[in-house]
Formats: C-alpha cells, structure tokens, sequence
C-alpha cells in the first residue's frame, strides 16, 4: 500500500512541479512507566506520517500529514508553500545510488511487547537496590521499530528499518537526585547497570559539601558534553548558519579551532542512534570529518544549503519526525582523539547539567548548573559538592582540553567519551 | 464505551494545522501549513493505566474503539500502581474571539508582514536576521466513559525575530518574540525588530559578568520564568506524588515572604489558556503559594485523588500523548514596591533583563535560568551592561531571599517541555529583588 501511495503522489506532484520528493514512515512502540516501585502505565503507539516536498524553478514548497486519505491535501499545501519561498540556485534532488554499505540501524530482536518494557523496568529495580539509601521516583522502558521510506521523481526509492529500545531511571535520596539512561538501536542495554548508577548517584550526592568558587578542572560525562556540544557546537557546524553570519567558526575552516588531540566527525555507520545509509532527502551518506586534529575541515550541508553557496552537500540532511522538512544536523556525532586516564588528578566531575539549552549559541557562553558533582582523584569518585554552577565559553575551552577518557557512550545523536577540561569557573 | 475489567476510559482527539513562516536574512527559506491527526485513548483497568496512541482515529467508530479499549485493557494487565481518579470539575469557558483570525489571512499577507519586522532588524552594524512565524489551530474532541464530551477550536500564533551583530570576532544576539491566543499579532511590531538589533548591538560594548552570591533584581520577564522554574514545576502533583519534589509534604508552611503569591491559571485568557483541561476538567485560579505559605498543588484528577491539596484542571497534552500536570498562566502577584524602592535597597548588585529560558531539578530544589542581558546596580543606580548572566540557587533559600516586589505585573509567552511534550504557556511577575542570588558569569571583574 506504501509502494502504490507513493507512485501515486510522485505521479500527481509531477504533474505540477518538476520534482516530488515523499518521506514516509510507519511505526509501532510499545512503554511502561514506573512511579516510585510500581508499574504505573503502559502504552503502544503506532504512527504514520507523510511528508512531501516539491520544487520547481529553485522554489521548494513542504507539508506533511498523519494522515493517508489526506494526501491530496497534503500535496497542495506543499504547492501553494512552495509559491512563496523565495527561489534559489537548485540542482535538483539526488538521483539513485548504489548503496552497498547498510548502516546498523536495525536489530530484529527488538518487538514491541509489554512484557519487554517490563523487564527493563524490572532490571533497573534489581540495579537500584544496590543503593538501598536512594528511593525510586520515576522509570521508563521502551521498544520501537519503524520503517523509514524516501522516494523522489529521479527514482530514488530507499527503505530502511530503525528499532530502538531505551530505559531511564529518577532516583532520590534527601534531597539528592540521581538519574541514568541508556539507548541504542541494538537491544544491547544494560538496564542493571542503568539502575545502580541511577541509585549510586543520588545516595552519593546526599553527603555534597559545598565548595569554593574559583577555576577548577573538570571531568564533563558524555551526558554533560553531549548537552553542550548539541546546544553550541553543532549549530555552529551547520553551512546554514555559517553562511548566515551566526556562527563563530566561520571564519576558521582550514584553522586550528580545537585542541590537537580532538577529532570530531559525523559517522552515519556508527553504532549509534542515527545510523543511516542515506540522509533525510535521499543522499547517500558518509563520513563527515568536521575536526582533525583540532584543525576545522569542514562544516555541513543539506542539498538547499550547498547549493545556494555553491558548496558540496554532506548529506548532512536529518528531519525532527515525519512533520518537519529536512534540516542540517548530524547523524552520529563521534569524538575522538587519543585516550588516557584522566581522573588520576583532582578534577570535578560532572554527570549532568541543568540549562544548556539557554546557553548562547552564537558567542558559545553558557553557564549551567551542575547534577552530581563530584570531586575525582586517583582514577575514583572521591567526595560529593552539593552545589556547583560552571559557567564558560565553550569554543574556548575547546582549544586546551585537559585530556580525552577511555571508552565512549550513546547520548541521543552523539557517541561521546568523558573530557577532561582545563581551569572553569566554577562557584560554588 | 467500556469491558468488562475498566473501571474509566476516555479519549481525546487533536486536529491540527500548522503553518509557519521562516525568513533568513531576506530569503524566504520555507514557508508551508502541515495537518495532523492523533488521538490517545486511556483505559484504567484494575490497577493503572494502558494507554493507545493512534493518528486517524474515530472514534463513533464502535467496532475500532472496542479493538483499542481491549488493546489499552490489556495493556493496562502489566500495571500494578493502584490509580484512582478524583471527581472532576465540569465546565469549560469560551475560546476569546480572535481580534484578527490568523485562519481568514493568506500566506502570501503573513509573510509580507514578517518580512517588515525581520528586514526592521537590520540595523547598521547587524549581520544577520531571521524571523519566524508560527500558527496552530488546534481542534479538540473529548469523551469519557461517564458520557462527558466536549469540544474546542484554538488557534494560537505569534513571531521571533532574530539580529546578530559581530566585530572582532566577537558576535551577539538579540531576540524578541510574541505569541498570542488573540489573533494575528504580527501588525505594526516592526520596533520588536529594531529593538532585537539594538540589544545585539549593545551586547558587542558590554562586558562579561562577574559571577558570586550577590542582591539582583530580576525584570519582570526572568522573574515570571523564576516563578515558573522555581515554584511551578515544584508544586506540580505528579512530581510532588513521586517523592520528587522539595514542596512535597510542604502544605501550609511558610517558604518565603509575606509578600510572595504565586498563582497558576489555565483559565486566564493569555498563551497558556485552557478552555478546559485535557481530561475534561474546569480550569480555575489556582493559588500555589499565598502569602508565602504553600496552599496547593497542581492537579490531574489521578494525582488530586492521591495527594488532595488544590484542584484538577492542570491535565495538558500534546495529541496522542497523555495529560501531564502542567502550568499554563503563571505569575507572581503584584506587590508594594516602587521600581526606585527595589533599586535603592538593592544598592550594589546586578539587575538581570529578558530570558534565554530556564531548568530545574524540582527533587533537589535546584534551578538555573539565564538572562538575555543584565545591568551592572552601583548605588542604587543602573550602570553598565554585561552579558551572559544567569541565575541559579536553591529554591527554598531563593524564596526567603525575595526582598521587594514591584507593583507591576507584565506577561511573556513561551513553550514549556516535561515529559517529551511541549505546551504552550505565560510567566509573569513584577520587578522582585533578591537577596543572595547565585550569578553566573565568567567576568574577572
């Protein structure tokens, strides 16, 4: 039925403009949540959505729907958009590829079922005991599997199948708070191991002792990095704003704009969230080295972007859910560089942190506040700071890091290790 | 509409149409209106909830509606939390009438008068604009297993503008934005755009903040966001039931000055404003804290039946998701102060204007939010500017600290997110000056 829905909008959208694109997906889930110790919810969901795009003469016009019967609507939503954008240098949507290599964006072992919820629910219980001090506040486990559909008026014509299972935990202790999560597209979690770090750091931080204000060095978690790397750093990696004059790299491709250990790149074939053979309007998608060796080497386009500034695209294009047209994002952001111990001097370190989203993207300042900081020394968590806000510029603090940890996590769309940073203010 | 085995059941169906406008430094980069269909079907069976969320639903439909309530039945068999429901409040209040229905105007006439205040902005100095413009209509259909149904039409809609202005290397923003339930608001705000350009004009001579525990009078802009990231999300009962809450237990002390009223209204005609909630309730005035004592707490109808203390009608939700218990209106009232008052006792300090958003971690009683910009406070006097500031602290000491409340109250809009869900909502408050505020800066002096 998908197959002749497409043919269908492809055929009545050629008919008006000189090319049709159509992303469509098709998914199911299944969740369960817990307040305190109980399963207190469970929910399935299945969604469709439509998105059609078309362009004619350099003008692309967009709309999308949740509903199938609706797709003629849809379609002339997108033409009357399209009349009003302001038309641009085009050259035309991607043609077919051979796409040899599949991205692990699938494991089929992951099914939608309660009872699968429930016994992610149940594994973070039995980790969480570990620390009988903390209380559990709130849980979730989830299973989803979708279908992904691009298809365009060139032929381009690609499916691929996504899973995606995660777990979270919210533990308390006093007034201590602790929270853990995991994901991934393999039902390779490890919800145990979610449930004790969840409890471990609640009961821990109960014992914070305040601290001085002043530079300290500090151990950012991949939960922590990935909150300031995804609200500074991929925006300004984005040829959109680059070209628009909002970001502070601009200046700096072919330059040394991070530390010389650092590498940052986007690897669509990562094991990670955003595994993907092909980007969100049906270029074929690679590798994509943004940082080498602390040198800035590239930044990243959609087809629209690229061709308005005569770059080349990256396929670099991603989309928010079926409703959003395609944006400039990154698939898996990965950094890497070489590895060492970073916590045998003092430094703190910090799980978390709360207002990253109100730091400032353009001059890259934010000042946040810290969850679960902790003081590190000797390779070990040593004692716990009850408050601590950390306030820096995070394009500067990028140029000297202190070190880059062994290992490496999934954080939404990023594959992140721990980073050791040099001299932030802290105050305490 | 029920099995054998459901104890209630409702269902809420959402159609939307969303338009919106982008225009980037001239360019109009995409314009369009996309349409949606979901609904979320609720079953409580003998325990907890089993819950369904489907798009296209219909719901005069028995024989699919018999398929979903067994499917949310047997769902719902997993659970084991005992949820009961408190009898709800029933009556909805009126939609206000647009002043001009954003639905009646052309795509072609929004993204003309977008064009006006995004291309305002681009003062001398600026190097980039952009300005968005975003509409939703919302249509609401709801119906329980006691036979209640009603049903609603919304339509909310409002713009951002955008300036960047660089030199040396060095860039800054300035950002306004308004958002309405009133009608296309877009007419005549061509001095937002010219306001956002000078702000980041201004930032570019302003320096960095020295960061410490200082007085700071808050606007009344970052005072409604405290308001709301402080004190709201704290008294909402679904975290104050799970333990996760520092106002949990709290009823009737005294966490702050005589002077403090914190109030939640989903039935104030301003961007949070609700007809009636998403499970069917009478929203109302809700005082959170009165006269710095706690005097209720926001609630669904699962979360009143557990903890009492206040009134159902804070439910709200995003299509097919479930009601969450959220704010919608909320704003510290009017005090005493004159604005001269709140500067003179506050001497030496930091005046903190405008917001970049905020976040809190209610279990540990713990916020952080940031300013747009601030002005330095040097006797009693506003000098200069500096930028990158923000506010942190401990809820319960910050609200002892309140000193001073002004005497005038103004309403900002914006998004809320709890849950993966976003609603929109108001913050308000007068000017208020706080006594031992956690600022963030990275200045040296």
């Amino acid at each position: 039925m998908a197959v002749e829905l497409i043919e269908r909008i492809l055929a009545a959208g050629g008919r008006s403009a000189q090319e049709v694109e159509v992303y469509l997906v098709e998914g199911t889930g299944v969740s369960a949540e817990l307040k305190r110790e109980a399963v207190a919810t469970a929910t399935g969901s299945r969604e469709w959505g439509l998105s059609i795009r078309i362009i004619d003469r350099g003008r692309i016009g967009t709309s999308a729907t949740s509903s199938p019967a609706k797709w003629e609507e849809c379609l002339a939503a997108a033409l009357s958009s399209m009349s009003l954008t302001t038309p641009q240098e085009w050259r035309g949507l991607p043609d077919p590829a051979d796409l040899r290599r599949s991205a692990p964006s699938y494991d089929e072992r992951v099914v939608p079922e309660p009872s699968a919820a429930q016994g992610f629910l149940g594994g973070m219980l039995e980790g969480a005991r570990k620390h009988p001090e903390s209380k559990i506040t709130s849980g979730s486990g989830s299973l989803a599997r979708s279908e992904v559909t691009i298809a365009n008026s060139h032929g381009v014509h690609y499916t691929a199948l996504r899973t995606e299972v995660s777990c979270s935990l919210e533990t308390i202790c006093g007034q201590s708070t602790g929270s853990e999560f995991a994901h991934s597209p393999f039902l390779e979690i490890d919800p145990l191991w979610v449930g004790e770090r969840a409890a471990f750091f609640a009961e821990h931080s109960s014992k914070g002792q305040p601290m001085e204000t002043g530079p300290f060095d500090i151990l950012l978690s991949p939960v922590a990095l990935a909150q300031l790397l995804g609200n500074i750093l991929v925006p300004a990696l984005s040829g959109r704003t680059v070209h628009a004059g909002r970001s502070r790299l601009a200046p700096l491709l072919g330059q040394k704009c991070m530390d010389g250990r650092i590498d940052l790149c986007d690897d669509p074939f990562a094991r990670g969230m955003g595994a993907t053979a092909w980007d969100a309007e049906g270029v074929p998608a690679s590798r994509l080295d943004f940082v080498k060796a602390g040198v800035l080497s590239s930044f990243a386009y959609d087809l629209k972007t690229a061709y308005r500034y005569g770059a080349k695209p990256t396929g670099s294009a991603v989309r928010g859910g079926f409703s959003g047209g395609p944006a400039i994002g990154v698939h898996n952001l990965v950094l890497d560089g070489p590895r060492e111990e970073i916590g045998s001097e003092r430094a703190l370190y910090v799980h978390d942190v709360v207002g990253a989203h109100t730091a400032n993207p353009v001059s890259g300042d934010f000042s946040v506040e810290c969850q679960n900081p902790i003081w590190v020394e000797g390779g070990g968590f040593q004692d716990p700071v009850r408050k601590a806000m950390l306030s820096g510029n995070l394009f500067d603090a990028l140029r000297g890091i202190g070190g880059i940890g062994a290992g490496a996590r999934i954080v939404g769309n990023s594959i992140l290790p721990c980073v050791r940073f040099k001299g932030m203010q802290v105050i305490g | 509409m029920s099995l054998p085995g459901i104890r209630f059941s409702d269902v809420r169906c959402v159609r939307a149409t969303s338009t919106h406008i982008d225009i980037d430094n001239g360019v109009v980069e995409s314009a369009g209106t996309s349409f949606s269909d979901t609904a979320l079907v609720r079953v409580l069976g003998p325990r907890g909830w089993g819950m369904i969320s489907v798009n296209n639903l219909d719901p005069s439909s028995k024989k699919e509606m018999d398929r979903i309530l067994a499917e949310g039945l047997a769902l719902a068999g997993i659970t084991e939390d005992p949820v009961n429901l408190a009898e709800p409040g029933r009556g909805e209040h009126k939609v206000p009438s647009p002043k001009e229905d954003p639905l009646s105007l052309s795509l072609e006439e929004k993204t003309r008068v977008l064009s006006g205040i995004e291309k305002a902005a681009k003062i001398p100095g600026i190097v980039s604009t952009r300005a968005t413009y975003i509409e939703r209509s919302e249509g609401v259909f709801y119906t329980d297993s006691s036979g209640y149904e009603n049903r609603f039409t919304i339509t909310r809609s409002g713009f951002s503008v955008l300036a960047v202005a660089r030199r040396n290397g060095d860039a800054q923003m300035g950002r306004e934005s308004r958002h309405t339930i009133h009608g296309f608001n877009l007419r005549h705000q061509e001095p937002m755009g010219v306001k956002a350009g000078e702000t980041a004009l201004a930032l570019l001579d302003a320096g960095a903040a020295k960061g410490g525990r200082m007085r700071a009078v808050l606007d009344p802009e970052l005072a409604g966001v405290f308001a709301h990231e402080a004190v709201g999300h704290a008294s909402e009962g679904d975290l104050v039931k799970e333990g996760s809450s520092v106002l949990a237990g709290r009823i009737g002390e005294q966490i702050g000055p005589g002077i403090l009223t914190i109030v939640d209204d989903p039935s104030l005609p301003e961007f949070g404003f609700e007809p009636v909630d998403a499970e069917g309730c009478r929203t109302a005035r809700t005082e959170v804290v009165s006269r710095g004592r706690v005097n209720a707490y926001l609630h669904t109808r699962e979360t009143l039946a557990a903890l009492g203390n206040g009134d159902s009608g804070h439910g709200r939700a995003e299509g097919g998701e479930p009601p969450l218990v959220r704010m919608s209106n909320t704003f510290i009232e009017e005090g005493d102060s004159t604005l001269e008052e709140i500067f003179s006792e506050c001497r030496d300090g930091i005046l903190l204007v405008g917001s970049r958003g905020g976040q809190v971690d209610p279990g540990r009683g713990v916020f952080q939010f940031n300013a747009e910009y601030g002005y330095l406070i040097e006797e009693g006097e506003r000098a200069r500017m500096v930028r990158d500031v923000s506010l942190s602290g401990e809820i319960l000491s910050t609200l002892h600290g309140i000193l001073l409340c002004g005497k005038e109250r103004e309403m900002h809009q914006g998004f809320c997110g709890k849950g993966g869900q976003s609603v929109p909502v108001s913050d308000g408050s007068p000017h208020i000056l706080l006594s031992d505020a956690v600022v963030g800066g990275s200045g040296a002096d």
